[in-house]
């Protein structure tokens, strides 16, 4: 009987892991037990496992898990006893329980959770039994028995307070909520509304009545010291009970102030204020969108309005335009496939004359060029126009030998200004520009991955001669030195002299003085190779 | 700038190549580099002979005042050679079979043959026989430090076994324990020239 008031059934077939609370962990487990009733065998639970978590025992039956699994709250446990067996007889663990008066709760909200009055959050079981606040708005748990509506049949009589939410003070007649010990007003202590907190009147046969209180775990295959050590460790940590007297800041929701109070001045001030604040919280909080809305949605409108003008001015503009660029565009050299030409081309032709973009050729777009190789072959012509422009030396290169592919590309979508290239299409129409180029431009990709198009004069080998002729008189030239002299930035010329220097057609000098003004890190100077054809004028001997 | 030699204090002429900066820089371009050593290989063992010099270490090239200074500076372009470059080279001298690590097992002290073992042999074989030395026997003592200088003054007595060694494998001659240590018996034999 011990047994069966004390535990509650669980399915033996689903593992414990799957029957933890959120708050609980699994300790340790230990096959091959028997359980006690009070002091006698228990029929029933003679072959099994048992786990200890933070919480709970589970004993699973080894015969008939469905019927004869149990759980056991910790918290029944007063003491524990050790017996280390003798001869035949088996290691036992004894769990004295204390009366089920001094645990009175109902089982059910530890099992199946409960609601949150105000925000009703349903609140997961397992939550320590005396933190009964909501773990989403922190409000504190009304009386279970009007929150709580999934509770099955409650075991005990607990408490007989017929169902009020409020309670009116005798003094001032305000309506005070159903747990409030006093008024809210005047502080007028409320008649015996403390239904959550007056213990119940145990209606059920005194338990003391089936003997000692106590359960005991019989190991028949050893690991009882292990587990004992474990059950003691759980039990001491008391995972069950709330940390009481805990002092919390809090912020007084209706003036801001801080402050400092116990867990029960909190939870009380929670309860008066918090849920007052809540409801005007969410007052104004709806307020502000509310207003948000309206404002963003007058945006909107006015938007609207500006988009409508902006189609009505572009299609004007179209249609006056179409009818003005038709006759130039048969001009332009690419104008064949005029009559078949898509309304989009004229609608970019025509924006784009409009908004200034002076270009001699409108852009060439796929759209235009049907045949993708003919489309190449003018994007390549373009491109090639683009950068030099014919002889005005106006073109992107403006009259240097060499260019970085990235200016290239960024100064050819800028001159296009619709219809930007990506970055694959012009890697294969640069590779083509060399015929069209006059003097014929190279692609050329240093080692560290900077791709440039240069005139012949920048070519490895005359780039190379030039910086040699340079260097050959007088010897010992830094990086930036050349780079004023070529007229090219640092960085492009810190690649074209390493190339040279892959060559070996130029030596390095890194300084290195004896203590002189050349420290360490002193800047590179460039010298000709004086190494090759060194022939050797030193100390000779006579005989070598 | 037209690069010119010069004679060193000591009486040493340093080619015109070591007046050049970039010839006391690592170069990153392999061929040119190995060119650079080629060079310096040269002007090392010169220098070795010129100076009766056995011994390279990183150190010289590290603090001033040794006798190596001569060559790992050049005070009159204000440039000196680096210790790893000068490391490199020792490494450099050993692949090529120059000059032995002294002590073994560490990489920043050399031994320079600036005449192989074989070319130490003849020496050692050439000098026995003109200073009437064959079939007596003699202390390794007695050769390296000898009462009238000779090519053989101040030999590292490593260097000294070696060559005795070459001369034994060709029966010139003979390793001989003596009361302190080791002696040689050099014998007339033919000449390995």
């Amino acid at each position: 009987m011990i047994l069966k008031s004390y535990t509650k059934l669980i399915d033996g077939t689903i593992p414990v892991q799957a029957l933890l609370y959120d708050d609980e962990q699994l300790l340790g487990s230990q096959e091959g037990v028997g359980i006690y009733d009070g002091q006698q065998k228990s029929a029933h639970h003679q072959s099994g496992a048992i786990y200890v978590t933070t919480h709970r025992l589970f004993y699973y039956s080894n015969q008939s898990p469905h019927r004869y699994s149990f759980s056991f709250d910790l918290a029944h446990t007063t003491q524990t006893d050790y017996y280390a067996g003798l001869f035949t007889s088996s290691a036992k663990v004894t769990l004295h329980l204390r009366s089920l008066d001094d645990v009175a709760d109902d089982e059910d909200d530890v099992t199946a959770g409960w609601e949150c009055s105000v925000c009703s959050f349903r609140n997961p079981p397992g939550t320590s039994r005396n933190s009964q606040v909501c773990a989403l708005c922190g409000v504190p748990r009304s009386d279970p028995t009007d929150t709580s509506p999934t509770s099955k049949s409650l075991p005990s009589s607990r408490s007989t307070t017929p169902f009020t939410s409020e309670v009116s003070c005798t003094a001032c007649t305000y309506l005070n909520t159903a747990s409030s010990k006093s008024c809210e007003i005047c502080g007028t202590p409320l008649p015996g509304m403390h239904s959550g907190t007056a213990p119940p009147s145990p209606a059920l046969k005194p338990i003391s009545d089936y003997g000692p209180r106590l359960i005991r775990v019989s190991f028949r295959k050893g690991g009882d010291k292990s587990f004992y050590a474990i059950l003691k460790r759980s039990l001491q940590g008391k995972a069950w009970e709330v940390k009481t007297g805990r002092y919390q800041a809090v912020k007084c929701p209706r003036s801001g102030h801080r402050f400092v109070a116990s867990v029960h001045v909190f939870n009380f001030l929670r309860f008066t204020t918090v849920s007052d604040g809540l409801l005007r919280n969410a007052e104004t909080s709806a307020q502000t969108s509310h207003s948000d809305m309206t404002e963003s949605l007058k945006d909107l409108e006015a938007f609207m309005v500006k988009a409508r003008d902006m189609v009505r001015l572009a299609q004007d503009l179209n249609e006056r335009l179409s009818a003005t660029t038709g006759p130039a565009t048969s001009s332009s050299p690419h104008s064949s496939s005029l009559s078949s030409e898509p309304e989009e081309a004229t609608f970019i032709r025509s924006s784009l004359s409009q908004l200034g973009l002076q270009m001699a050729n409108a852009p060439v777009t796929l759209d235009m060029i049907k045949d993708e190789r003919k489309w190449e072959e003018q994007l390549v012509q373009e491109l090639a126009d683009v950068i030099q422009d014919g002889d005005s030396g106006k073109g992107i290169l403006r009259g240097r030998g060499i260019i970085g592919l990235d200016e290239v590309w960024g100064g050819w979508n800028r001159a296009r200004g619709i219809s930007l290239i990506p970055p694959s299409t012009f890697l294969t129409i640069v590779r083509q520009i060399k015929s069209h180029t006059l003097p014929p431009l190279d692609v050329r990709t240093f080692p560290n991955g900077l791709t440039v198009l240069h005139t012949p004069e920048f070519g490895e080998g005359a780039f190379s001669d030039r910086i040699v002729t340079l260097l050959a008189p007088e010897g010992g030239k830094t990086t930036s030195e050349i780079a004023s002299f070529e007229d090219l930035g640092l960085g492009m010329t810190w690649e074209l002299i390493q190339a040279v220097e892959q060559r070996g057609d130029i030596v390095r000098d890194e300084g290195g003085g004896g203590g002189g003004a050349w420290g360490e890190g002193a800047e590179v100077r460039w010298w000709a190779n004086v190494f090759d054809g060194y022939i050797w004028d030193g100390h000779s001997f006579q005989d070598s | 700038m037209a690069l010119s030699t010069h004679t060193t204090p000591t009486g040493f002429l340093l080619p015109s190549i070591h007046s050049a900066p970039p010839f006391f820089t690592q170069q990153p371009n392999p061929a040119t580099q190995a060119t650079v050593t080629e060079q310096w290989t040269k002007l090392i063992l010169s220098y070795a002979r010129f100076r009766r010099l056995f011994t390279l270490r990183v150190e010289d090239a590290e603090t001033s005042g040794g006798d190596w200074d001569e060559v790992s500076r050049n005070p009159r372009i204000n440039r000196r050679l680096l210790p790893s470059y000068l490391e490199y080279i020792i490494s450099q001298l050993v692949a090529k079979g120059l000059a032995v690590y002294e002590p073994a097992k560490q990489t920043r002290s050399v031994q320079l043959y600036w005449r192989l073992p074989e070319e130490w042999a003849e020496v050692l074989h050439e000098w026995a026989s003109s200073t009437g030395q064959l079939n007596t026997i003699m202390t390794f003592y007695e050769i390296v430090e000898p009462p009238l200088p000779s090519e053989l003054s101040n030999l590292p007595i490593s260097l000294l076994k070696k060559a005795i060694g070459i001369l034994a494998k060709t029966a010139r001659a003979q390793i001989i324990a003596v009361a302190d240590g080791e002696g040689v018996r050099f014998l007339a034999g033919t000449s390995g020239r």
